[in-house]
């Protein structure tokens, strides 16, 4: 099955996948509020989120996990288009976004244009 | 409007009101957008002659059309006023997501005027234009204002996605030497504008915003963009070199060339074992970050582990290692990058800081400044010294006042202006001109100061990225820098980075221009767009008092040749250059811009 493979150690935080996701579901618009993929940032990282299924309730509890001694939000890099958080509702339309693995071949848009190698396509 | 939003917001401090007014497209068609634009705005609007500190500075914000549209590197805003350190127009060059963040925030540009009673920020998020009290944010490092500002936001999703752009301590307190810092930790890479901003009460701008952008031929501009990426990919310089280290990677080869000044421009004996990129790999972790839409991502950020500054921060660039370094003696590289984020988050620029504290250190060597009297041990070569010096100047704490003012006027009190290497008030940037002939000339032609960023020339001089020019030989060269000149103000105000030209010759970029804008330029006339710009700044420079006069190197430069090292027995040719730069740019002998290349340029009412 082909998926895209995240690691977030090579992500350098360009935001050039939010805009070609964009790109590719409407036309002729650049907006990454209307990108299929978020990049978030907590401490020094970032982490590219690609939006999953879309939930109408929001988590009733919080996550936060502690790696070292940093302290990260899980509803950060948890991909549910999901009413807490505002980053997959499109922009313009309030439609909750899922990406929807565009453009193979050759490859998905934001795998395209991620040229740090953060975003990968892989067939297995 | 393709990649354009069409709007301008005006904020009058004084009244504390603003307005938003839609931008007038003849305009943008005859300056592009960006620093174009904003020049024309800013000279159109502001009396050349105004004291830079006074209400009635303007400072204007700008992003260029295509900024944000994911046009490759299409992230740099520029920041306009007349600056408080050389007196000429300004420009800096904001580099981040501050200026893509701004167009989604529903503005090309932001005018201030003004000044607010007491200190504000400009907030424009999700539509809401608000000038928030900042008392609390007064005194704070740009680091500071940042968090704090984000953590009174209250929502960490609003927070997460807001930019903000703010000065430090310097800026408030009036330094001609202060910057503005966006994004955390970038400098905006211009010295004299921190202190306009702070005259002005301004603490920071802060954005956010939901607006889309359009281009006009969406399908063919993924596929330019696509091929420029993969362009991008087979140049080693911008896929290897600037990928790995950034633009530190220029420290090895501008030390061979013999182009890396050390000790105020005088030579020295320092190694390149310590700063080379080798010394950086073991010095610091580098982790890459990039501006806006960006594939280089030649901005490295690491952490910095030092009594002075603990925590995140960046690994010092070319400009760092060469200014608040080799050039102040020092090769210590935890040290540099101790000052270069003291820099940050005081909000001075590191370029102008470490030409002003080379300078005092030679007045130290010539026994005209004592440690004394400066309470600290400032010399070449005393790293720790340096660093109590900078946090001194930023607060203008005791002894540090004098140094606050810069370099040119701490040699002038001294009458000893021969140890200050400036052009027009601003230090250079760490190129020794006398080894780089045609960034010589651009140093002392250039209308923002001696900075390489707005004439690239090193990329052909010294990389032979396109050409294989030697960069002791002045032929051709008048040719070059005019051509370089040319091409970054264009690329200023489309809102593009300059530094990919290592990797893409201009002609490359002018089909993702015409698929985004829906134009249909070609590369002369927008070389021929540049040359309008820059003869605009020009104007406004003679207006605002300088002449031929000022279009000048140190004569260090001119009169002594260099001692040591590769480039022993260089001087820099630049009055035999400046006849043929002129006559190239259609001025008169004495520098003028000539009616007929005016009306050419179509500027002959401004
Ligand atoms: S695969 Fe396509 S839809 Fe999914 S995030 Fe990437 S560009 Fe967007
Ligand atoms: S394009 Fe790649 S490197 Fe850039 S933000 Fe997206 S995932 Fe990160
Ligand atoms: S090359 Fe460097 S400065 Fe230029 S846009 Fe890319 S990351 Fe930013």
């Amino acid at each position: 099955m082909a998926r895209i493979k995240i690691d977030h150690d090579k992500c350098t935080g360009c935001r050039h996948c939010e805009i070609a996701c964009s790109l590719n579901h409407v036309q002729n618009t650049a907006n990454p509020r209307r990108a299929r993929i978020r990049v978030m940032r907590d401490h020094n990282r970032y982490y590219p989120v690609i939006a999953g299924p879309f939930v109408d309730a929001a988590c009733t509890s919080k996550v936060f996990v502690e790696i070292g001694d940093l302290q990260y939000d899980m509803c950060a890099v948890c991909r549910a288009s999901c009413p807490e958080k505002p980053y997959f509702i499109e922009a313009e339309t309030d439609i909750p976004l899922k990406c929807d693995f565009c453009g193979i071949p050759p490859s998905p848009s934001c795998v395209r244009w991620c040229n740090s190698g953060a975003l990968e396509l892989v067939d297995d | 409007m393709n990649g354009w939003i069409g709007r301008c917001l005006r904020v009058n401090l004084t009244e504390g009101k603003h307005s938003i007014e839609k931008i007038d497209p003849g305009l943008m068609e005859r300056f592009l957008g960006g620093r174009g634009l904003g020049v024309k705005i800013f000279s159109d609007e502001v009396d050349p002659q105004t004291d830079p500190l006074a209400p009635d500075n303007k400072l204007i914000f700008i992003s260029g059309p295509l900024v944000g549209t994911g046009a490759l590197t299409g992230a740099s805003c520029n920041v306009i006023t007349k600056s408080s350190l050389t007196g000429t127009l300004a420009c800096a060059k904001m580099r981040g997501h501050f200026g893509a963040e701004l167009k989604f925030a529903g503005f090309d540009m932001v005018i201030i005027e003004g000044r607010a009673e007491a200190p504000v920020i400009l907030s424009i998020i999700d539509n809401k234009v608000k000038l928030v009290p900042a008392l609390e944010y007064w005194g704070r490092t740009t680091v500071d204002t940042e968090s704090l500002f984000k953590k009174n936001l209250g929502n960490q999703w609003i927070s997460r996605e807001t930019f903000l752009a703010a000065i430090g301590p310097a800026g408030e307190r009036l330094l001609p030497l202060a910057n503005i810092v966006n994004d955390r930790f970038l400098s905006v890479g211009c010295a004299g504008i921190g202190a306009v901003m702070g005259s002005k009460n301004l603490k920071a701008l802060a954005v956010k915003g939901q607006h889309s952008l359009q281009v006009a031929d969406g399908n063919r501009f993924v596929q330019v963009v696509n091929s420029l990426i993969n362009k991008l990919n087979s140049s080693p310089l911008t896929s290897q070199s600037m990928s790995q280290w950034g633009t530190a990677f220029l420290v090895g080869l501008c030390y061979q060339k013999g182009m890396l000044p050390q000790n105020n421009f005088r030579g020295g004996t320092l190694s390149l074992k310590n700063i080379g990129t080798e010394a950086l790999n073991s010095a610091f972790r580098l982790r890459s970050r990039a501006c806006f839409a960006c594939p280089v991502a030649c901005i490295k950020k690491t952490d910095v582990k030092h009594p002075t500054f603990e925590g995140r921060g960046m690994v010092p660039t070319y400009l760092a290692i060469g200014s608040l370094g080799v050039n102040c003696g020092v090769s210590d590289l935890s040290i540099i990058g101790t000052a270069n984020m003291l820099c940050a988050e005081m909000g001075l620029d590191p370029v102008a800081t470490g030409g002003t504290l080379a300078t005092a250190m030679e007045l130290v060597e010539q026994k005209a400044l004592t440690p004394e009297e400066l309470k600290i041990d400032l010399r070449f070569g005393n790293g720790e010294a340096m660093l109590d010096a900078i946090r001194l100047m930023a607060t203008k704490g005791g002894h540090g006042k004098r140094l606050g003012q810069g370099g040119k006027a701490l040699a002038d009190s001294f009458e000893r202006p021969e140890t200050f290497m400036g052009v027009k008030g601003l230090p250079l940037a760490p190129f020794d001109p006398r080894a780089i002939q045609g960034l010589g000339l651009h140093f002392a032609t250039s209308n923002y100061g001696p900075n390489h960023l707005y004439g690239n020339t090193f990329i052909d001089e010294l990389l032979n990225a396109h050409e294989i020019l030697d960069p002791w030989d002045i032929k051709g060269k008048p040719q070059l820098v005019k051509d370089y000149q040319d091409t970054t103000a264009v690329m200023d105000s489309l809102g593009l980075c300059s530094w990919p030209l290592m990797g893409l010759k201009f002609k490359n970029y002018v089909p993702m221009v015409n698929s985004c804008l829906g134009t249909s330029h070609n590369t002369d006339d927008l070389f021929l767009m540049g040359e309008r710009i820059w003869n605009l700044e020009r104007m406004f420079n003679m207006k605002a008092g300088f002449s031929d006069a000022d279009d000048c190197l140190p004569d260090r430069f001119i009169n002594e040749p260099i001692e040591e090292g590769p480039g022993v027995g260089q001087v820099s040719r630049i009055t035999e250059m400046l006849p043929e730069y002129y006559r190239l740019r259609g001025w008169s002998d004495t520098g003028e811009p000539l009616p007929e290349t005016l009306r050419t340029l179509g500027l002959e009412n401004s």
